[in-house]
C-alpha cells in the first residue's frame, strides 16, 4: 500500500476497535475498513495484529462475538461491545486526549 | 506417544472448535480482501496474492491469536507435570517420605470409609430398601424397649394402618429337624408368606412362600438360608423337594435363598405362621396379650415416616382404649416406628463415625507434614523460584507448579493408600462384624475408589496451597537471600511453625482418644462381673419339644441331665438356667407386686428381671451369698414358693430393713413367694451395664430353662465332647448347641471395646510418629539454617549443651502451644466420645496429663538429636559456611 499511510501507534489500535465498535457490532474486515475510511485511508489497520487484539479484547471481557451474516450473506464473526468495554474506551479516549494534549504542547513549545 | 493424548485433551475443552472458528474468521477476512482488490481491477491471481500479502503471515497471526486465547494452559500443563516429575524423581528421598507419609493417611481413611459406606450408606440390598421400616411396641414405664406384637394387634395395625403397602411378621424359633443323620437344631425364622416379597428378595432355586401358604391347614413348607444350605447340605440342589420332620409333622423344601445378608437376623430354614406349632396354636392366637413376633413395614411411596408415626399413633390409643386390660396405664404403652437401615446399623454408628473422624484427623497430620516438607524444600528452591520469577514466570505460574507436584504426590500417597487398605481391610470387617451383620456389602468399589481419589486430590491442593501461600517477594531479594541462605522469610518460619502446633495439638487429640479408650477396657477387665467365670462351660439344649411336652417332663429331663452330669468325673458342680451371664439375650423382666405395698394407681410398678435357676446355679457361677440361704434340693414343685433377690434388688425395695421373710407377686397377688435369701449383683447384659433388680426363681418351681452350665475340675473344652455324648444319651433327639466357656462368652462382650481401643491406638501410633518426624524435620532445618549463627555463639564460648538447650527448647514452647490447642479441642469434643468410654470422663485430667507429659518427654528427646549434630560441627567451619 502507499507510503502516505501511517502506521498505528502501539496501543492505540485497542482504542480504535472499541470507538469503532461504540456505534454497532462490526466483523474484523468491517473494523479494518471503518478505521481506513474515518481515517481518510491515514491510517491502515495491520491486519496481521488486528485478530490476535480481536482476540485478547474479547477475552478481557471488553467484547463479546457471536456468528453473523455479512452484508453479501456470509458466515462472519461479529464482535460487540459489552459494558465493561464502554467504560474501557471512556478511560482510553481520556488518556489519549491526555497524551496527543502533551505531544501537541512540546511540539508548539519546542 | 504424550502428543495425541494432549490433542485429545485439547478437543475436550473446545480447542478443535475454537480452531475452526478462527480459520472461518480469518478465511472471511481474506474473502472481502480478495473481492476489493478484484473490484478494484485486479486479476484473480493477483487479487489473492495481495490480500495475503496485506495480511502478512497468516500462521503468525493464528499463533498470536491462540496465545490471545490463553489455550496455552494446557501447554503450561503439560510443562508442569514434566518438570514436577523431574523435580520429584532428583528428590527421592523427600517424594517417598511424602507419598509414603499420605499413604498412611489416604490409607486409613479409605479403609474406614470402605466400612462406613457399605454399613452405613449403602442402602439395603432389598428392594427400596430405604422405605422398610421396623414397628416397636413399647412399654416405657415398665421399662420394656420391645416387647412384640400378638397377633390381634398385627390384624388391627393391618386393618387400620394406611401409610404401609403391606405389614409382615417374623419371629425366630429354634426347632429340631429329623431326617438327617443326627438330630440338627436349626435357627428357623417363622414369617408371613409375603415376607420375602416385602424384602423383594428372588430364590436361588425353587420358589419363595406362595399367598395362602401361612393359613391355617396349609402344607407346612421350608424355604433355606443360602448359609444353612451350603453348611449343611453341601450346597446340593436336590435337597428342593426332600421332607424332614420338625414338630413331629412332616416339612417339604421349596426353594433356598441367594447369599444375601439375613434380615432381621441370621437364620437356617424359614417357615410360614401356620407352620409353628406356637404361634398356630388357637388360644395364642385368640390371647391379644401374647406378644411375640417382630412387626416390619413397607411405607408406600407417597407416604414418609412422619405421617406413618402419626397414624400409628391414633391406632395405638384408639386400641388402648378399646382393650383398657391389655394396655395398662402403668406400663406406659407406646408405638415406636424407625427406619430399618438405621435400625440395623444402631450399634456400629458411633464407633465407625468416631473412627471415621481420627482417621480424617491422621489425614490432616499426614497433610500437615508434607506441607512442611515441602515448606523447607521451597527455602532451598528460593533460587530456582526467583530465578523464574525474574524470567518472567507469574507468581500464579509459580504457585500452579507447586499445586502440580503437590497433586502428583497425593494421587502416589493415594494409590498406596489404597493398596494399604486393601490389606487391611479383611481384618476391619472382622472388627465391624461385632457391631452390625451388614459387612457382607464391604468392599472397595467404585464409590469407595471415587472417594479416595477426591480425598487425594483434595490432599494435594491442601498441602500444595500452604507453601504456595508464602509471601510475595521481591526478586532481587529472593535471589540474595538464596545464595546466602542465612536466613528465611520470617512469614514462612511462622507458617512451618503453626504447622507444627496443630499436628501437636491433632496428636495430643487422638492420643488422649486413645488414652481415653484404652483406660476404659482397662476399667472393664477391673470389673467385678459378680461372677467367677473360670473353667465353667454352658451350651444350650434344646429339648426335643415333640416328646417332651409338659412342664412334669421338661422338669425331670432336666434334673435327669444334671444327675447324670455331676456323677462324672471331673464335674464340679452343674447346674441348669434359664440364661447365663453376659449371654447378650434380651431382658426378660416381669412386674411384681410386694405384700404389704399397695400399687399405686397409675404410677409405675415395680420391675424386676426373674431367673429360673437350679441350686447348683450359684455354686457353678460362684455368686455370693450375702444373707439367708440358696436354693435347695428341698425347694421342689410342691415345696412353699421361694425366691432370691440380688443386692440392687434388695437395696432399692428394703433399704435397710431384712428382705428375708417378705414375699412378692409375679401373678397381682395370687400366688406369693417367700424371700428366703440375698445373692450378690451380676452383670448380666454387659460388663458396662450396671447391674438391675433381679428376682431368683427354683428351676423346680418354675421349670424354663435351656442352657446347661457346668464347673469342670480342669480345662473346660477338654471334657466338653465327654460332657455332650452323656446328654445325647439321655436323648438322642434333643440336640446341644453354642458350647462355649465363660471365659469365652466374657471376652466376647470385652472384645468390641479393646478392638476399638486398638485401633484408635493405631491411628495414635501413626499421629505420633508423623507427628515426631513433622517436629525433628524442623528442629534440623532450623539448625542447618542457623549453622551460621550457632557458629558464632559457640566461638563467643556458648557450650554445646546451651545451643542444644535453646534449640530444644524453642520445639518444646511449640510442642507446648500445641497441646494447650490440643487440651482445648479435646475438652470441647469430649462429648463425641463419651458414649464409648466406660468409668472415665471423657476429659480424665489424668489421662490428659500422662498424654501431654509423654508427647513432651519423646519431643525433647527426638529434638535433642538434630540439635546435638547442629553442635557437633566445627565452629570455624560453621561461621565458613555461611
Amino acid at each position: 500500500m502507499g507510503k502516505d499511510k501511517t502506521d498505528l501507534l502501539q496501543g492505540t489500535l485497542d482504542l480504535l476497535i472499541l470507538k469503532t465498535l461504540l456505534a454497532a457490532p462490526q466483523h474484523g474486515w468491517g473494523i479494518s475498513q471503518r478505521i481506513q475510511q474515518v481515517s481518510r485511508d491515514v491510517l491502515s489497520v495491520n491486519q496481521g495484529s488486528l485478530y490476535p487484539a480481536l482476540h485478547r479484547l474479547e477475552r478481557q471481557g471488553w467484547m463479546a462475538s457471536e456468528w453473523g451474516n455479512s452484508e453479501n450473506n456470509r458466515q462472519a464473526k461479529f464482535y460487540r461491545l459489552t459494558p465493561a468495554g464502554r467504560r474501557r474506551l471512556a478511560e482510553e479516549t481520556e488518556n489519549w486526549e491526555r497524551v496527543s494534549l502533551a505531544i501537541n504542547r512540546i511540539l508548539q513549545t519546542v | 506417544m504424550i502428543r495425541p493424548f494432549w490433542t485429545a485433551l485439547g478437543t475436550a475443552f473446545g480447542r478443535r472448535r475454537a480452531e475452526r472458528q478462527l480459520d472461518a474468521e480469518l478465511r472471511f477476512h481474506l474473502e472481502q480482501a480478495v473481492e476489493q482488490n478484484l473490484r478494484q481491477g485486479m486479476s484473480g491471481e493477483e487479487a489473492s496474492r495481495e490480500a495475503l500479502r496485506s495480511f502478512g503471515g497468516l500462521e503468525l497471526t493464528k499463533e498470536e491469536c491462540r496465545d490471545a486465547w490463553g489455550v496455552r494452559i494446557l501447554d503450561a500443563l503439560r510443562q508442569d507435570l514434566r518438570f514436577g516429575l523431574r523435580n520429584l524423581a532428583r528428590n527421592p528421598g523427600y517424594a517417598v517420605l511424602a507419598a509414603a507419609t499420605l499413604a498412611l493417611g489416604i490409607g486409613a481413611n479409605t479403609a474406614i470409609f470402605s466400612l462406613v459406606y457399605g454399613v452405613l450408606l449403602r442402602p439395603l440390598p432389598f428392594a427400596a430398601g430405604h422405605r422398610l421400616a421396623v414397628l416397636r411396641q413399647q412399654a416405657p414405664l415398665a421399662g420394656v424397649s420391645s416387647m412384640g406384637f400378638s397377633c390381634h394387634e398385627i390384624d388391627d395395625y393391618r386393618r387400620q394402618g394406611q401409610s404401609f403397602e403391606r405389614l409382615v411378621e417374623q419371629h425366630s424359633m429354634v426347632f429340631i429337624l429329623l431326617g438327617r443323620a443326627e438330630p440338627e437344631r436349626v435357627r428357623t425364622s417363622v414369617v408371613s408368606a409375603d415376607f420375602f416379597d416385602f424384602l423383594g428378595v428372588k430364590p436361588l432355586a425353587g420358589r419363595v412362600f406362595l399367598s395362602g401358604e401361612d393359613q391355617p391347614g396349609a402344607e407346612a413348607v421350608l424355604v433355606l438360608s443360602h448359609a444353612y444350605w451350603q453348611r449343611s447340605h453341601g450346597g446340593d440342589l436336590s435337597v428342593v423337594g426332600r421332607t424332614f420332620r420338625m414338630n413331629n409333622r412332616p416339612h417339604r423344601v421349596v426353594g433356598i435363598l441367594p447369599a444375601l445378608p439375613q434380615f432381621p437376623d441370621e437364620n437356617d430354614v424359614y417357615m410360614p405362621v401356620s407352620a409353628c406349632p406356637f404361634r398356630s396354636n388357637p388360644d395364642f392366637i385368640a390371647n391379644r396379650n401374647a406378644r411375640m413376633m417382630r412387626v416390619f413395614g413397607r411405607l408406600k411411596p407417597e407416604s414418609t415416616l412422619e405421617t406413618a408415626r402419626a397414624e400409628l399413633a391414633t391406632i395405638a390409643s384408639r386400641l388402648e382404649r378399646q382393650y383398657p386390660d391389655s394396655y395398662p396405664a402403668h406400663r406406659g404403652y407406646r408405638l415406636q416406628l424407625a427406619r430399618l437401615d438405621e435400625e440395623l446399623t444402631l450399634r456400629a454408628r458411633p464407633t465407625l463415625l468416631i473412627l471415621l473422624g481420627s482417621a480424617g484427623l491422621v489425614l490432616l497430620i499426614a497433610c500437615a507434614n508434607v506441607a512442611n516438607l515441602a515448606l523447607a524444600r521451597l527455602v532451598r528452591r528460593d533460587r530456582e523460584m526467583a530465578i523464574r520469577t525474574a524470567l518472567g514466570a507469574g507468581r500464579g505460574r509459580l504457585a500452579r507448579q507447586l499445586l502440580t507436584e503437590s497433586t502428583l504426590l497425593a494421587l502416589a500417597g493415594g494409590a498406596l493408600g489404597l493398596l494399604l487398605a486393601h490389606a487391611c481391610l479383611p481384618a476391619l470387617v472382622t472388627f465391624t462384624s461385632r457391631f452390625t451383620n451388614r459387612i457382607q456389602q464391604i468392599h472397595i468399589d467404585g464409590a469407595v475408589l471415587l472417594f479416595t481419589l477426591a480425598v487425594s486430590i483434595a490432599t494435594g491442593l491442601l498441602f500444595g496451597c500452604l507453601p504456595a501461600l508464602g509471601p510475595r517477594r521481591d526478586v532481587a531479594v529472593g535471589i540474595r537471600e538464596a545464595q546466602g541462605a542465612g536466613t528465611t522469610a520470617p512469614a514462612r518460619q511462622r507458617l512451618r511453625a503453626a504447622l507444627v502446633v496443630c499436628q501437636v495439638a491433632i496428636s495430643f487429640l487422638v492420643l488422649a482418644g486413645a488414652g481415653l479408650l484404652g483406660r476404659s477396657v482397662v476399667k472393664l477387665h477391673q470389673v467385678d462381673p459378680g461372677f467367677n467365670p473360670d473353667r465353667v462351660l454352658t451350651m444350650t439344649i434344646s429339648p426335643n419339644w415333640s416328646k417332651i411336652n409338659d412342664s412334669q417332663r421338661f422338669r425331670s429331663f432336666f434334673q435327669t441331665a444334671l444327675e447324670r452330669l455331676n456323677s462324672m468325673p471331673g464335674v464340679a458342680a452343674a447346674a441348669v438356667a434359664f440364661k447365663f451371664p453376659l449371654d447378650q439375650s434380651v431382658r426378660s423382666n416381669r412386674n411384681f407386686q410386694i405384700e404389704g405395698q399397695a400399687a399405686t394407681d397409675g404410677g409405675p410398678r415395680p420391675v424386676a428381671d426373674f431367673r429360673a435357676v437350679s441350686p447348683g446355679y450359684f455354686q457353678v457361677l460362684q455368686i455370693r451369698l450375702v444373707r439367708g440361704r440358696l436354693f435347695s434340693g428341698q425347694d421342689h414343685e410342691r415345696a412353699p414358693a421361694v425366691a432370691l433377690v440380688n443386692q440392687t434388688m434388695a437395696r432399692r425395695w428394703w433399704d435397710q430393713r431384712d428382705p428375708i421373710g417378705r414375699r412378692v407377686s409375679l401373678n397381682s397377688g395370687r400366688t406369693w413367694l417367700t424371700i428366703v435369701g440375698v445373692v450378690g449383683d451380676v452383670r448380666q447384659y454387659g460388663l458396662e451395664q450396671a447391674p438391675v433388680d433381679e428376682l431368683y426363681l427354683p428351676f423346680a418351681q418354675s421349670p424354663a430353662g435351656v442352657n446347661v452350665l457346668v464347673r469342670t475340675a480342669s480345662d473346660p473344652l477338654a471334657m466338653a465332647r465327654q460332657l455332650r455324648e452323656a446328654l445325647y444319651q439321655l436323648d438322642a433327639e434333643s440336640p446341644i448347641s453354642d458350647l462355649r466357656t465363660l471365659e469365652q462368652v466374657r471376652s466376647a462382650a470385652l472384645a468390641p471395646p479393646r478392638l476399638t481401643a486398638l485401633l484408635f491406638a493405631l491411628f495414635a501410633g501413626l499421629t505420633l510418629l508423623i507427628t515426631v518426624t513433622g517436629l525433628t524435620g524442623l528442629i534440623s532445618l532450623t539448625a542447618s539454617q542457623r549453622t551460621n549463627e550457632i557458629g558464632i555463639r559457640m566461638a563467643l564460648g556458648a557450650s554445646p549443651t546451651a545451643v542444644i538447650r535453646m534449640l530444644v527448647g524453642q520445639a518444646l514452647l511449640l510442642v507446648l502451644a500445641g497441646l494447650a490447642l490440643g487440651v482445648a479441642a479435646a475438652v470441647a469434643l469430649s462429648r463425641l466420645l463419651s458414649r464409648l468410654l466406660f468409668g472415665v470422663e471423657p476429659t480424665d485430667p489424668l489421662t490428659f496429663l500422662g498424654v501431654a507429659l509423654g508427647m513432651l518427654a519423646l519431643a525433647a528427646v527426638s529434638c535433642a538429636i538434630p540439635a546435638r549434630r547442629a553442635t557437633a560441627i566445627d565452629p570455624l567451619i560453621a561461621l565458613r559456611s555461611g
